[in-house]
């Protein structure tokens, strides 16, 4: 893959796993990690489908940065069931400054290559990406 | 969730040498005044019945109900009168810049379709008149040079409007739409109110001079005076008409409240004193109402005085309350339970729920109060000297203060509660330990201390530091040894509270965290309590060890259990307007929160 502003590279199986969670349901959520020493995005963890909001939150380190994709569930008020595919941006403030300066600045080019992201979502803290969150953003 | 059930609400706020003016609605028993940014309406029957709007952006001066009960327009010091209704969550239906400076006074008319507004107006105009619902003006008010303290609308037809202000005079205007007819300069010090009788056969005006005037109603001729026999000894602040027309009850700084009877030659005479209070500064009497039966004054300390106007002699209702922020809350475990409240004007208040107000604690030194700690018998307060106060409660009362000297001012304050005597106080690079009134030691810890806790056996203090790093201490006699740093805070730390079984402790900083500690492991046992966007300004554990309230600059306390994640917890929005700064469980279903608004809120809480 092309190279990004920052260098960074994205690997095929990020854009393959994410495919999969749009088109076929595989997938709850894709935690996608930098690897500094081959510069590129790597899928870090993969989600069932039966796992939950608790679990996909519990894989988000507390002092790292990570990107994710989350697919979310929800009920409207007029009883359709639908759902949403969140991209998280997760920056958490007690992460290394030269982190989040990675991960913030491919993001761009990262988001670019996921096609089909209906949300985007940053967090900073556990707090930013509650389930009340997601509710009030997937409207 | 979490539900409101009893509010104790602040009091007017006051102003010496100036009077306030509070009205009511006579068919349903309530009054309005004004404290801060908001506007209450309370109940005359019903105390503890208190509704609050807050939606003034700057400090309310005055707030009327229409004459069909369905409104209420409330003025504030930007010149803005806010309309909205009383029902139905107070819904705003307009809002007008009447005058570009303080509103004084404002009044409806008897059909409730034109308003009157007067008071400051920089230069410009002092008065205006304007329709209710267009704010079209109508009317020219010119007369006046300075401030008009007080207007008012003849009830009756033909529509006039009476002013009166600190340039001594009293103006007359007819219409509408109304134009200068003539004014009257009898007064010589500020006219401080003017009022119509309900009839609208005569209007009063009572000055800093000590008279009261009394004048036609329709052509605005003087008629009489209130006699001069047993007259006002001080400045008469504001005046109220009874219902019938035939008497007037004026409040004055003499600390008396009269009831004179008018007789149909204009004349008034002295039909009954009333002196509600003691003889302090305080009881300078600035506002009062006569509705249907009851006679309300107000005290410049705040306090309202509720007689029965059918008898006189009967002891008044007192309602009284807090009119400054209240900085602290305790809890006395006892039944029925009652609170503490603490304001940093110095005032301690207690309160019994369900009841409400049921004292304040005389303190011989009125002091301002920055922290506050109560255990059983003994209060501990410090405020912006160096000096700490320890005043043992014999019964309802504040016994003789003993005074310590610490030499620095103190931060913070905790008691050992299983071992009163022990205190430790927090100042500005250490610690005091105190033994009584004597003071053991003054440790120097090296870094910026912001807030401390003392173990309830006294044996393990905790001192938080501006850095937000936990410093664990075991108490020696007088020394204190250094067991553990904890640093997970990434803020000054601003309050630390044990667990009443002291298993566990919680400490909250100014970043908004809030983090659960196990005491034995000193392990983090909850955390990701985030949820607050401000700072934490208070902690408080229920009685039994489950939930941990914070409270918080943002206006919200949140509720979390200790045995379930952070994220479900049980969140109050706006407890108290302008930031909660103390909160406290009186049982393990309520908290009791208080806050900038001077108000103090009992909340139940049902777990989800």
């Amino acid at each position: 893959m092309a190279n990004a502003a920052s260098g960074m590279a994205v690997h095929d199986e990020c854009k393959l796993k994410f495919l999969e969670l749009k088109a076929k349901r595989t997938y709850r959520y894709v935690v996608f990690k930098i690897e500094e020493k081959q510069k590129e995005v790597i899928v870090e963890k993969l989600g069932d489908p039966t796992e939950t909001h608790e679990d996909f939150a519990a894989c988000l380190p507390a002092n790292e940065c990570r990107y994710a994709v989350f697919d979310y569930d929800f009920v409207t008020e007029e009883n359709c069931q639908k759902s949403r595919i969140f991209f998280i941006a997760w920056s958490p403030d007690t992460a290394r400054v030269r982190s989040k300066m990675i991960y913030a600045s491919s993001k761009d080019r990262f988001k670019r290559e996921l096609d089909g992201i209906q949300v985007e979502l940053q967090a900073t803290d556990p707090t930013e990406m509650d389930l009340e969150v997601f509710k009030s953003r997937a409207n | 969730m979490a539900k409101l059930i009893e509010t104790y609400a602040c009091i007017p706020s006051t102003e010496r040498g100036r009077g306030i003016l509070i009205s009511g609605n006579p068919k349903t028993n309530s009054f309005l005044y004004c404290n801060g940014r908001s506007v209450i309406i309370r109940y005359l029957d019903r105390p503890l019945d208190v509704e609050v709007y807050a939606e003034h952006a700057y400090q309310t001066t005055v707030a009327r109900f229409s004459p069909n009960g369905e409104w209420i327009a409330s003025a504030d010091v930007s010149g803005t009168v806010r309309i909205w209704g009383t029902h139905n969550g107070f819904v705003l239906k307009n809002e007008f810049r009447v005058l570009s400076g303080r509103i004084d006074d404002l009044q409806w008319s008897d059909d409730g379709m034109r308003i009157v507004a007067s008071g400051d107006g920089k230069g410009k105009s002092f008065i205006r008149a304007f329709m209710w619902d267009s704010g079209s003006n109508v009317g020219e008010f010119d007369g006046h040079s300075r401030r008009v303290l007080s207007c008012a609308f003849k009830p009756t037809r033909p529509f006039r409007i009476v002013s009166c202000g600190e340039d001594f005079l009293v103006n007359f205007y007819e219409g509408p739409p109304f134009k200068f007819k003539q004014s009257h300069r009898d007064h010589s010090n500020f006219v401080n109110c003017v009022r119509f009788s309900p009839d609208g056969t005569k209007f009063i005006t009572v000055s800093s001079d000590k008279r009261g005037l009394l004048y036609d109603g329709k052509t605005a001729e003087k008629k009489g005076e209130l006699s001069s026999e047993d007259c006002h000894k001080g400045s008469i602040y504001a005046v109220s008409w009874s219902p019938d027309s035939k008497q007037v009850l004026t409040v004055s700084a003499d600390k008396t409240a009269k009831i004179w009877t008018i007789s149909e030659n204009f004349n008034g005479t002295v039909a009954k004193t009333l002196c509600p209070g003691s003889d302090g500064v305080e009881d300078m009497l600035v506002g009062c109402l006569w509705q249907n039966d009851y006679v309300v004054t107000v005290s410049l300390g705040g306090t309202i005085y509720v007689y029965s106007a059918s008898d006189l002699d009967k002891e008044p209702m007192i309602m009284c309350g807090h009119m400054k922020n209240v900085n602290s809350l305790a809890v006395l475990k006892s039944s029925p339970e009652i609170i503490l409240s603490s304001s940093y004007d110095g005032l301690i208040f207690r309160w019994t729920r369900g009841f409400g107000y049921s004292g304040k604690l005389e303190r011989k030194d009125k002091n301002q109060i920055k922290c506050l700690a109560v255990v059983d018998e003994e209060i501990m307060s410090s405020g912006f000297d160096n000096k700490i106060w320890r005043i043992p409660l014999s019964g309802d009362q504040c016994a003789e203060a003993n005074i310590v000297d610490i030499g620095n001012q103190p931060k913070d304050l905790s008691f050992a509660l299983n071992d009163r005597d022990l205190a430790l106080i927090a100042i500005e690079t250490g610690v005091v330990l105190l033994r009584g009134t004597q003071v053991l030691s003054t440790v120097d810890l090296g870094f910026t201390v912001s807030a401390c806790v003392i173990a309830p056996d006294g044996t393990e203090a905790i001192v938080g530091g501006q850095d937000g790093k936990l410093h664990i201490y075991s108490v020696n006699g007088d020394s204190l040894k250094n067991e553990a740093v904890l640093e997970k805070h990434r803020g000054e730390i601003t309050v630390i509270r044990y667990s009443p079984d002291v298993s566990m402790f919680a400490s909250a900083d100014a970043n908004r965290e809030a983090v659960v500690w196990d005491r034995v492991t000193r392990e983090v046992k909850l955390k990701n309590m985030l949820y607050h966007t401000a700072r934490i300004n208070s902690l408080a554990w229920s009685p039994d060890n489950t939930m941990v309230a914070t409270g918080s600059l943002d206006t919200c306390v949140i509720v979390y259990e200790v045995s379930k994640p952070a994220s479900s917890r049980t969140t109050i929005k706006g407890a108290n307007l302008g930031g909660v700064y103390a909160v406290a469980f009186v049982d393990d279903n309520t908290v009791v929160s208080s806050g900038e608004d001077a108000c103090i809120r009992f909340w139940q809480i049902t777990p989800r």
